[in-house]
This record gives C-alpha cells, structure tokens and sequence, in this order.
C-alpha cells in the first residue's frame, strides 16, 4: 500500500516546525494548533461543526488536496472518544431543559461516525463509509479495513484518518482516574520525571492510501500488526518478528524505530526493555511529547513517519539519542494502556 | 424585530451575520438566507424555548419560517395570554 498523501491537525503546527521550531507545552495537557478553517472547509457547512469536526474534516481536505485526489473510493475513520463536545452540549441541555426541547445539531453531530459523515457531505461522496469505534484500536481498525478494501481491490484509493479530541470535561474526568502528570513541568521533559501519568493529547491525522504507486508517494505502508493484552515480553518480540519477517526485513534492515513512550514508568517498561533486546542496535525516536496520549495517538507516530520517509529528514526532536539517519524503512511500536498494542512498518516508494 | 434576528443567528450559529443583514421578508429558506431541514428544527426549538409556543401541526412551519416578519407575527398571535 502506497502513502499518497498524509495531513495532520495535531499540538504541533507542521512538519516543518518540527524540524525547526517544535511546539514546546507547559502543563499537562496539549492541545490542536487549529488552521484557519475558512481556508479548507465550505463556510456554510463550518457554521455547524464542532471542533473535532473541522478538525478531522480540514485534516481530510488538506489529505485530498496534497494527493489532487478528488473522489476518494472509501472513506474510513478510527476514533476513540468521537465527538465529545457535540455529546456533552447534548447532555447537557437534556439536564438543563429536563429532557425536553434538545437542539438538533448537537444530537446529530454527537454520533462517532459524524467525522467520515461530514466529509463525505462535503465530498458529495457516496463510496463506502465506515467508521470504527474501538478504544485504543480504533485508528488500526480503520487501518486494516483500509488495506482489506485495496487488497481485496474493491476501491484504488481510500481515505483514512485518526481523531480524536479531548475537552475540558474530558480533560477533568480522565484526570480524576490518574491518567495524567502532576509534576510535569513542560512537554519536553516528559520522559525524564519516572513517575505514574502522562501528558493529554489530541489530534486528527488523514492519509491517502493507494494500491498502485503514484510516482509522489509518502512512503510505502508494507503492513501492520494490531495485537490486544500481551501476556509477555516475548510475546511482543514474537508479534515483531513475525512482522517482520512476513515482508521479509530483519531488525537491521530498519533505520529507526518510533515507539510510544508516554513518560508513565509503568507503561515505558516494555519500551525500555525491548531497547535493551531487539532495538538494541536500532536508533530510536519518540513522539508523545509532541502530540500528548489519546487513544489514536498512533496517527499522529505514521504521520511523522511517512514525513520523514518523504522528507529523509529526522527532526532532532523526536530522537532518543543523536543519530544521524536517513530513514528508508521505519518500524513503529505503540501501545495505549498496555491493552492495545500496534506495530506499522513503512519504507520508502 | 431584531431580538428576534439575534435569536434566530444564536441558535443557528449564523456567525458571519449581524441583525441589519437579514431583511424583514427576505426568505429564510433555499434562495434566501439558505437554511435546511436541521434549521427548521432549530427555529421550532427557538420558538418553544424562548416563547414557549409550540407548533400546533408541521404544515404551519412552511408559512410560520417563510421569513423573520411571518414568524413575528406568529410569536404575537400564539404567545400565551395573548388571544389569537
């Protein structure tokens, strides 16, 4: 599968600043660096989105745009949360107006799949649609429908993202459970404090994904692998290999490995000890400090990495330690929660 | 007149429009200001919060939202305690 195109509404403005100027947050929480929406969306549509909406539909027409693909065969999304500010104004108002008279919108913009819907509004597009709803595996369950669809060549090209947002009353019920830092000081010491919790993040990332080369690509997406609740080391190592050799790469072949890391001592463990065992001899990157956690956080990781890959550029501040790479074949490695595991490999077209 | 154009942009999240935009009979749906069927649901909301009148039968809502002068009208008609 081809990466023709890959766009992001994340912490960070873009790629670019990336290399330059990244975003740097205080605090626990780091939020959307939002475009001028007018810019990307119809006006008169934008009247009714929430946030998350423009969000993900910006990030979906900024995608097309950089492929020149008008009419994509499939539109397919991952999202954990979905639209949550739409959901809580509708709950809201149903405590407040004691379930009577509930404004329309926010009930029908509330639903997860509002997103893909709304792009295909937009798109006037009647191809296949679907959205999947799946905790920390639900931008890979979007994923492999994707490359279900190309291999099975029902469609040429398919649009797919990851997006997820997070509100102020999110924010404060996820914080409640321990979820996030209080010692944090700013985003870029993120892996230094060794304590419990992480850093809030959000994002909406789009790709356009192609079976057939297009001569522009991002990168090559050679495949993924989604496992739930590993019960050991070696088992993940096993998940690893088994990637790996089905495209026929051994552990050297790869050029740098992103992994998760989200500064939770519990949750980094299996980082550092796959660090110390098959990425042993492999540069390393990290990208939470960037974009925060959020169950779709792994968009935002191929996001970066299909830039790099176009770019052969590795920005220096996602590296682990100085290396000086030219990434052709990447390896990512994430989990949410340690309950949904992903692995994505990609090389370069 | 133009409370009542407040009303309708708040609740429509009409943000791109200032009271003095919309005319008395310009029409609110299709060629006029371009509402839809969620605005119609909207204006039937509106109407039953702020003047807790609700719409005796759907068919009304074509006359009532032809424009903000009808639904003015309608609001000074049907507004309780006022006979109609």
């Amino acid at each position: 599968m081809y990466i023709q195109a890959a766009a992001g509404i994340s912490p960070q403005p873009s790629f670019e600043r990336l290399l330059t100027a990244p975003a740097v947050y205080t605090g626990n929480r780091l939020s959307c660096v939002e475009p001028d929406y007018n810019q990307l969306i119809d006006p008169k549509m934008i009247r009714r989105m929430s946030r998350i909406i423009k969000m993900g539909v910006a990030a979906a027409m900024d995608c097309l745009k950089t492929a020149s693909v008008d009419m994509p065969g499939a539109i397919v999304t991952g999202t954990a949360y979905g639209c949550l500010a739409d959901t809580e104004t509708f709950l809201g108002k149903m405590i407040e107006n004691d379930e009577e008279l509930l404004t329309p919108t926010a009930f029908i913009q509330s639903t997860h799949n509002t997103v893909g819907a709304q792009i295909a509004l937009l798109l006037k597009c009647h191809n296949y649609n679907n959205t999947f709803v799946h905790r920390g595996a639900s931008f890979e369950s979007a994923l492999l429908d994707a490359i279900t669809l190309l291999g099975e060549q029902q469609v040429s090209t398919v649009l797919v993202g990851g997006i997820d947002e997070l509100t102020a009353t999110g924010y404060t019920l996820l914080s409640r459970f321990g979820l996030y830092k209080q010692d944090v000081t700013d985003s870029t010491s993120l892996y230094n404090r060794h304590t419990r919790g992480t850093i809030a993040g959000e994002g909406a990332a789009f790709f356009l994904l192609a079976d057939q080369p297009a001569g522009n690509d991002y990168a090559q997406l050679n495949g993924i692998s989604a496992f739930y609740k590993p019960g050991s080391l070696a088992e993940i190592e096993k998940h690893i290999r088994d990637l790996l050799s089905a495209h026929a790469v051994d552990i050297d072949d790869i050029d740098m490995v992103i992994t998760g890391d989200n500064g939770n001592i519990k949750e980094d463990r299996v980082y550092e000890q796959l660090r110390s065992s098959v990425f042993r001899n492999t540069p390393n990157a990290r990208f939470k400090h960037l974009c925060g956690e959020y169950p779709t956080a792994a968009s935002f990781a191929l996001w970066l990495a299909a830039n790099m890959i176009k770019e052969q550029l590795v920005p220096s501040c996602v590296r682990a330690a100085p290396a000086d790479v030219k990434p052709r074949r990447i390896l990512i490695y994430n989990h949410y929660q340690y309950t949904y595991h992903a692995l994505y490999l990609l090389s370069v077209c | 007149m133009a409370d009542l154009k407040q009303q309708i942009i708040a609740q429509l999240s009409l943000k791109d429009l200032k009271p003095e935009d919309i005319g008395d009979d310009q029409p609110l749906f299709v060629e006029g200001l371009g509402l839809d069927s969620i605005d119609a649901l909207e204006l039937i909301v509106l109407l039953q919060q702020v003047y807790k009148i609700k719409l005796a039968n759907a068919e009304e809502g074509q006359h009532v939202f032809r424009s903000v002068r009808t639904m003015a009208q309608y609001i000074m008609e049907h507004q309780p305690g006022t006979a109609s």
